[in-house]
């Protein structure tokens, strides 16, 4: 796996350098360090990639540094492109309400245009020791949980599998039960979403992982980050389900609500 | 290999005819259900008019029974009366024409009217909540089932009630005086002149209050026959076809419930119209919560057409504020705070869908408040 971390010296981009390093040591066959000056930080910058490209190296793993200036979602994004990593670990500041609607969310730019899987370091400093999947039961969520899957086997982290039901019946003679079930009530009755949950969790089991499937009842978003908390979590792991033409223009990019309401690093798969 | 290519020929030509014979099959069904339709819309319009005129001739005669027996003197009592009437009648459409209708003939006032038409939406869910606890009592002991009701009155209910202040301020201040509908007023005299043949005997044979009475119950006939001339709809094979599963953009499916009810005039029926996209007839909350909220606004289309045909610019201006008034709340909550919103409807409709006891209160709430209302 190729990833790329970065750094502008700033302290969440410096904690996720830190946990980005670790990932690498475990599953990296190739790493970029990207460090970006921004402003007067240029020596600490340097100090910094030159660290963990030291730390990398010293575990065994390629790695190859490169220096861009200006806005660091923009450095990222122009780095990622120019070469092909499967992998992007950024920082988050966590800006919310009025100050993310005026200066943006760089996390959620980059998750927006970069060609790979970006994984949000978001809150306090945490081993990635329990994965939560969401996994909307749909076609593209087989790479999602594969992705992660194999990435939770490298970090020794357990993984549950999440699919919220945030269905409502239409009609009075509705299939009712599916909106009450369990995930071991869905799988045994094989509903379309216990078919996908069991078909997941066998996937996991015969790659050498542990994992166990969890169904909520009520609005995505919602249930996902309440989830979270009550589990503990270290990692919430989601998939950039909307494609690009006129179905981007449709549907609701719920990956990026997850990842702007989520306390804890976030990461979307591509 | 001549033969088998022969053969095959054969089959193929069979196919094709039994094709082809299939397809003119299902032309002829599709011509009669075209013709069908076409009788259906035709009798709906020719009824809708008919209850309008005499709505109008009876309403006249209403405004001392309204004032002194029923004692509905202020917007309260005439929101509290559109309601129950909405329950009575399990429609809000024959209630809003009656109410524009009452207006027409000056028994009510403007203010009365945008009252008891904001009244007849809020009783119009109560269908959809009966049948549910229909298929409940029946012994389905499924508190889900009546999902769909309560959330539809939820999301009318939290519309109107900020809603109705607007509409209040608009209506007071005049600021909609100027619509004026002088095309559609001579429409409507020349409709009423084709129909004095059909209304004058009945005027001259039935009291006025028999004549209101007759009026709302062809209007909700007519209503019947709009829904059943309404053409199949087909979102499966649209970019639509995955709203059971997909989460979709509050805009898109806000504009989508909002188009699809200008046709249907039916919050109920366009709602209908997403069951088939699902085998197990259910819809991802997050898509139908702006749907209905999009439906909202067009379902007063009926209503408004109706105050065109009455010649009347206060009916119009009336209809026109509740529209304008519904689009003016939806839109910021749509645009800046869909997601609080949905929370709290999503809590809302949790805790009254839990427990017996809490949809007793909730079924006890909405049978109290617009009895309350009337009594005021």
């Amino acid at each position: 796996m190729k990833i790329l971390l970065c750094t502008n010296g700033s302290a969440h981009t410096v904690r996720a350098l830190d946990l980005g390093t670790r990932i690498a040591r475990a599953v990296a066959s190739g790493v970029g360090i990207l460090g970006v000056v921004e402003d007067h930080r240029e020596d600490e910058v340097r100090r910094l990639v030159e660290a963990a490209a030291a730390d990398l190296e010293g575990a065994g793993v390629p790695v190859a540094t490169h220096w861009r200036t200006g806005r660091l979602a923009e450095a990222v994004v122009r780095q990622a492109q120019d070469t092909l990593y499967d992998m992007v670990i950024i920082g988050s500041r966590g800006r919310r309400g009025m100050v993310r609607l005026l200066l943006g969310s760089v996390a959620l730019q980059v998750s927006e245009h970069v060609p790979a899987s970006v994984l949000v370091v978001k809150g306090r400093p945490r081993d990635l020791k329990r994965f939560l999947i969401c996994s909307s039961a749909g076609p593209t969520s087989e790479r999602t949980v594969r992705f992660s899957g194999r990435l939770a086997q490298a970090m020794g982290a357990s993984i549950t599998l999440l699919h919220v039901m945030s269905q409502l019946p239409l009609i009075e003679d509705a299939v009712l039960d599916d909106l009450e079930a369990s995930a071991d009530e869905l799988i045994q009755r094989g509903s379309r979403e216990g078919t996908h949950l069991g078909g997941m969790l066998d996937m996991l089991v015969a790659e050498g992982g542990t994992a166990r499937a969890v169904v909520r009842h009520g609005l995505v978003v919602d249930e996902v980050i309440a989830e979270a908390r009550e589990g503990r979590y270290d990692l919430l792991v989601t998939g950039a389900h909307v494609t690009p033409g006129l179905n981007a223009r449709l549907v609701d990019d719920l990956s990026a609500d997850i990842l702007l309401a989520a306390d804890r690093p976030v990461l979307m798969v591509r | 290999m001549l033969e088998f290519s022969n053969f095959m020929g054969f089959l193929l030509m069979r196919l094709g005819a039994k094709v082809q014979g299939e397809r003119r099959v299902s032309d002829v069904r599709g011509r009669r259900q075209g013709w069908k339709r076409l009788r259906l819309g035709l009798a709906g319009v020719l009824f809708f008019v008919l209850a309008l005129a005499l709505m109008k001739e009876g309403a006249g005669g209403l405004a001392p029974l309204l004032r002194g027996h029923l004692d509905i003197t202020n917007a309260a009592d005439s929101m509290g009366f559109g309601w129950l009437m909405a329950y009575l009648v399990l429609s809000g459409s024959p209630v809003a024409v009656a109410a524009v209708a009452l207006l027409s003939a000056d028994a009510l006032s403007s203010l009365q009217t945008f009252a008891m038409v904001a009244g007849s939406r809020l009783g119009a869910g109560l269908i959809v909540l009966l049948v549910g606890l229909i298929y409940i009592l029946r012994g389905h002991e499924r508190w889900t089932a009546l999902t769909a009701g309560v959330l539809s009155l939820l999301l009318t209910g939290s519309i109107q009630l900020l809603a109705l202040p607007i509409g209040f301020l608009i209506l007071s201040r005049g600021w909609l005086d100027g619509i004026s509908v002088p095309v559609v007023g001579a429409l409507a005299a020349g409709i009423n002149w084709g129909l004095d043949p059909l209304t004058a005997p009945l005027v001259a044979i039935l009291p006025s209050w028999a004549l209101f009475i007759v009026g709302i119950g062809l209007a909700t006939l007519s209503f019947r026959f709009f829904d059943r001339a309404l053409p199949q709809v087909r979102l499966e094979k649209t970019n639509f076809g995955q709203i059971p599963r997909l989460v979709y953009r509050p805009e898109v499916m806000f504009l989508m419930g909002l188009v699809v009810t200008l046709f249907t005039m039916s919050v109920s029926i366009s709602v209908g119209i997403l069951v088939p996209l699902s085998a197990r007839g259910y819809m991802r909350r997050e898509n139908i919560i702006p749907y209905i909220l999009g439906a909202n606004i067009s379902t007063f289309v009926d209503t408004l057409v109706g105050a065109a045909l009455l010649g009347d610019p206060r009916a119009v201006t009336v209809v026109a504020t509740h529209m304008i008034c519904a689009a003016v709340v939806s839109l910021p909550i749509i645009v800046f705070a869909y997601r609080p919103y949905e929370r709290g409807v999503s809590r809302i409709l949790a805790w009254v869908t839990r427990r017996r006891r809490n949809f007793a209160l909730f079924m006890g709430v909405i049978f109290a408040i617009p009895l309350v209302l009337v009594l005021l």
